[in-house]
Formats: structure tokens, sequence, C-alpha cells
């Protein structure tokens, strides 16, 4: 065994963008529904359940984007105020895994 | 897609296929619709696939699925920041009971399966609604503008089941019942590095279990399987601990890569996949009020079909299983309306014999001893054993030290023992 490399942490930039995807950018698959509601959510669940960081708190709001959602569905189970208008991306786009 | 089909099938999984397949085979007109670009391509598990019920429902793939790596070797480890205890299990003659490989390979196989039976594949097609006559009947799918029509449906969705929701069959998803799991696929250029580190033969495969750290002592735990030339690594959590977890879970499974522990495993593997997915962890308690309605079966995830028992964890034996039943329900139906019999051969069959079997287990899982106590207490009681200093410890005084030590009783330690002997 060679010598050991000190192990750098990856983002979760870097770590989505070894996938593959095909982003309908034009149609997001999910929307936050009432996005007034979120400034009183007190945790913002979202901003931390999410495996792919699509959801980002700036300030007392929460900003979402789609483009590297992995499609788990967390969100809109996790969401305290049931604000997430969750579906699948459109005919064969968003991520697609090859190796999991 | 004008023309009518005997059987519709949404998900291109182990269930809707393992159905497909069966049904075709017996001069079924099938149809399956699937979202990804192919099936397998919106797929995620741990994991590995257990040999036994395969060989009485799905004996083909003895033949020539891919099967990476026969599991050797399980570990189970209770890991704390400080240190890991590991209870390490392999066999002297290796056998043939369970196997390591991507879902997206296993899944692809029986695709090809499924489509050399002639059954039909169409992917890249989202079902939104599940389609009911005025009777309530179901007769068919829709798609964006597109109708289809079928004497049977079956829904093998997937644990996110959206259509059975809107078909009001299923309440909403609750963060009890399901856990979300982020993985990482680490690729060796030269797979004799990963063997060796593992301790592994060629073909020779590890199941590996974790708890405590890499969930922040919250249920849930971590993972490492050996593919062929890679690992699979993660970190499944259980959505109800979103009031406590600090590390976001995106970066839950790097965490659990850079511990020390692991990395000098995995070190030189480069990142082929970063992938998440939902899974039940609530067994029984997650299945639908019935599994047959007129015109519609569901299997698979879509049903609750996971046998989750901490380290043991099932979804694709039962998956296809169930996908071969409610082939046989509706070869033997004759119609729509006599699909009943679905759920008859579930309950008659492990599916639900199992899952009725470890009921209890989510109430030792969910609660704070596996995953917060027990990890603490055998790490600590390792230490105080094995850490010679002026007096030398014995067993039990190093047992009472490690007790003195904690806020955890010894009556407590043994309520959650009888608790896991009666439940797991």
């Amino acid at each position: 065994m060679t010598a050991q490399q000190p192990v750098k942490f990856m983002t979760i930039e870097e770590r989505l963008n070894v996938n593959a995807w095909d982003v309908d950018i034009y149609r997001p698959h999910i929307k936050i529904k009432d996005p007034d509601k979120c400034r009183y959510c007190e945790k913002k669940p979202c901003t931390y359940m999410c495996p792919a960081k699509c959801y980002v708190q700036q300030g007392n709001i929460v900003v979402l984007s789609t483009e590297a959602c992995l499609e788990c569905g967390t969100c809109r189970v996790v969401c305290p105020y049931e604000n997430i208008d969750w579906n699948y991306p459109r005919s064969g786009m968003g991520v697609w895994f090859r190796f999991s | 897609m004008s023309s009518k089909f005997d059987v519709i099938v949404v998900g291109a999984g182990p269930a809707g296929l393992a159905a497909a397949y069966k049904l075709a085979s017996a001069g079924f007109k099938v149809l399956v619709l699937e979202r990804g670009r192919e099936p397998g391509s919106k797929q995620v598990y741990g994991g590995r696939i257990y040999a036994y019920w395969l060989d009485k429902y799905l004996p083909e793939f003895r033949k020539d699925a891919p099967t990476d790596r026969w599991v050797r070797k399980e570990r189970v480890s209770l890991m704390t920041d400080e240190s890991v205890t590991t209870i390490e299990f392999e066999v002297v003659k290796p056998e043939k009971t369970s196997f390591v490989t991507s879902l997206y390979s296993f899944t692809s196989w029986l695709g090809k399966l499924a489509a050399s039976a002639g059954a039909k594949i169409v992917t890249e097609v989202v079902v939104d609604e599940l389609l009911r006559d005025e009777k309530g009947r179901f007769i068919g799918v829709r798609s964006g503008q597109d109708k289809v029509y079928a004497d049977y449906i079956i829904d093998a969705e997937g644990v996110n089941r959206l259509l059975l929701e809107r078909a009001g069959i299923v309440p909403r998803l609750k963060p009890e019942l399901v856990a979300v799991g982020a993985k990482e696929v680490l690729k060796f250029d030269n797979r004799k590095i990963m063997e060796d580190r593992l301790g592994l033969s060629e073909d020779e495969g590890l199941a590996w279990a974790f708890a405590g750290w890499p969930t922040e002592y919250l249920p849930g735990g971590g993972f490492l399987y050996t593919y062929r030339d890679s690992v699979a690594l993660g970190v499944v959590v259980y959505l109800t601990a979103w009031r406590q977890l600090v590390t976001p879970v995106y970066d839950l499974a790097e965490r659990l890569r850079t511990h020390p522990y692991i990395a000098r495993l995995v070190a030189g593997a480069s990142l082929q996949e970063y992938s998440a997915h939902l899974t039940p962890v609530a067994g029984i308690s997650m299945a639908p009020p019935r599994f047959s309605y007129d015109g519609l079966l569901i299997a698979g995830d879509a049903a609750g079909f996971l046998m989750h028992a901490g380290v043991l964890i099932r979804g694709v034996d039962f998956a296809v299983a169930s996908g071969v039943l409610a082939a046989e329900a509706i070869k033997e139906a004759g119609r729509p309306d006599a699909l009943s019999r679905y759920d008859d051969k579930l309950k008659s069959s492990f599916i639900i014999r199992d899952l009725a079997a470890f009921r209890n287990a989510d109430k030792v899982l969910s609660g704070q001893f596996a995953f917060n106590d027990l990890p603490k207490l055998v790490n600590a009681l390792m230490r105080n054993y094995f850490t010679i200093e002026d007096r030398p410890p014995t067993i039990a005084s190093a047992l009472k030290t490690t007790l003195g030590e904690s806020n955890v009783s010894l009556t407590k330690v043994l309520i959650n023992m009888m608790y896991a002997l009666a439940y797991l």
C-alpha cells in the first residue's frame, strides 16, 4: 500500500458534479407552494435534510433550485407545513443513476 | 399508445419487472411504464440481495444475473468519535446466500429478461394518475395528456407512492415511515487494493453496517458494500431525525468517508456516483389497507414490502416475490374484480409472515438506545477493559466503571436487551 494521502472533504457541489444529468431547467418539478410560509418555519428542515442541498436559506427565506435534485422525495415528507409541491421531472429528465 | 394492453405495470423496478416477466411469459400483453431513461436509472439501494427467496420465485437469476460479489464477510460496527467496536462473521467455505451488485445492473438484467419474454417497456414516461371508471374500478393510467387502458394495473411505483396518495388509497407519507439514504460509489483503479484492504479474495463480498457516529447517534446507520471494483458507502437516517440532526444529510456520507477509520480503507478510490433515495423503515406499518383493488395490485416498496430489522435489511427479494405473486394472482383471477387472492397469496407467503414478525422492530430501532446508548456503552466498556493501568480491570469492574461513567442504568440496558430479543 502506498503512503496515505490526506483525505479531502469534497463539497456537495463537487460530489454532485460527477453524476449524469438531463436537466429540465424550464420546468422545475418541485415548487415551494407559499414561500412566505417558510419565513415562519423555525428549523427549515428542507435546508439540511435534502441530500442534494437543493434548499438554501437566504436571510429568513428559503431558495429552491432543482437542477441537482436526486428525486428522493425527502423534502416533501419532512416539510412541517406540507408546503412543497412535489412531482417527478418530466419524460426521462433529471438524474441518471448508473452505478448505484 | 392507443392499443389496449392486458396489464400495465407502473415502474420498472424489481417488483414491476418480475411481474411483467411472469405475465409476458404466460402470454399476457404487458406494458411497463418507467420514468427513467432505462430500467434502473432512478434506483438506489444499500446494497445487497438475498438469494433464498429468489431461488423460489425467480430462479433464472442464477443463470446470468450480475452478481458482482457473493457476501462472505459480515461486519457490524458500533462507532463513536473515539473508537470502533466490530463484530465480524466470516464463513470459512464461501457460500452463495447473498450477493452485492449495483441495483442498476440487477434491474437492467431483469428488464432484458422481461423484454425477451415479450413485455413492452416504455421509458421516459411519468405516470401522473391511476384512472378509474364510474364504479371506482382501476382501468388505466394517465401520463400528461395520454391515457392508456388495461384490464389490470400493477402499481410498483416505489417508496414515493404519489399515485397511491392521489388515488386516496394511502395517506401522505409521514416522516415516521421512511429514512433517507445518501450514498457514494467509490471506484478503485485496481480492485486488488480494495480486496486486500478489506480482506477479501476475488469475487468475495463484504456487507458492513455501522451504528452510532455516522448518524450522530440518531436512528439509522452507515453501510459499506463491495461491488466488483468499487464500494458503496453511505448513511441512512430516519426522517424523524430532522429535529436533532446537526450535520446536513448532504454531508453525512462524505463525513463517513473522511472519518479516519474509513478514509484509509477507501483512500485513492474516486467518486463514481453520488445518489440518494428514500427507504421504508416501518415495515408493515407502511402497508396500504389492502394490496388488491378491482383492477389494481400494489407491489414492492409502494406496498411497504421492505423488511428492516436494523442489521438485516431486505427489499429486493420482497419486491421480486411480490411481483411474482401479483402475476400469479392475475393469471388465476381471470377477471379484474377477483384479485383479492393476491392479498391471500401475500398472507400465506414469507412476505407478510416476515413483515408481521418484525412489526415491532421499529420500536427498538427508532428509540435512542440502539443508536446512541449502545454504541457509546460498548465502546466505553472495551476501552475500560483493554486499557491496562495501575489496577488491571476485570470484566465486572470494567462494566461497573462503564455504567458509572454513563447515565444509563444496568436496568435500562437489560430492559432494552429484552426488547431487542423480543422484537428483532
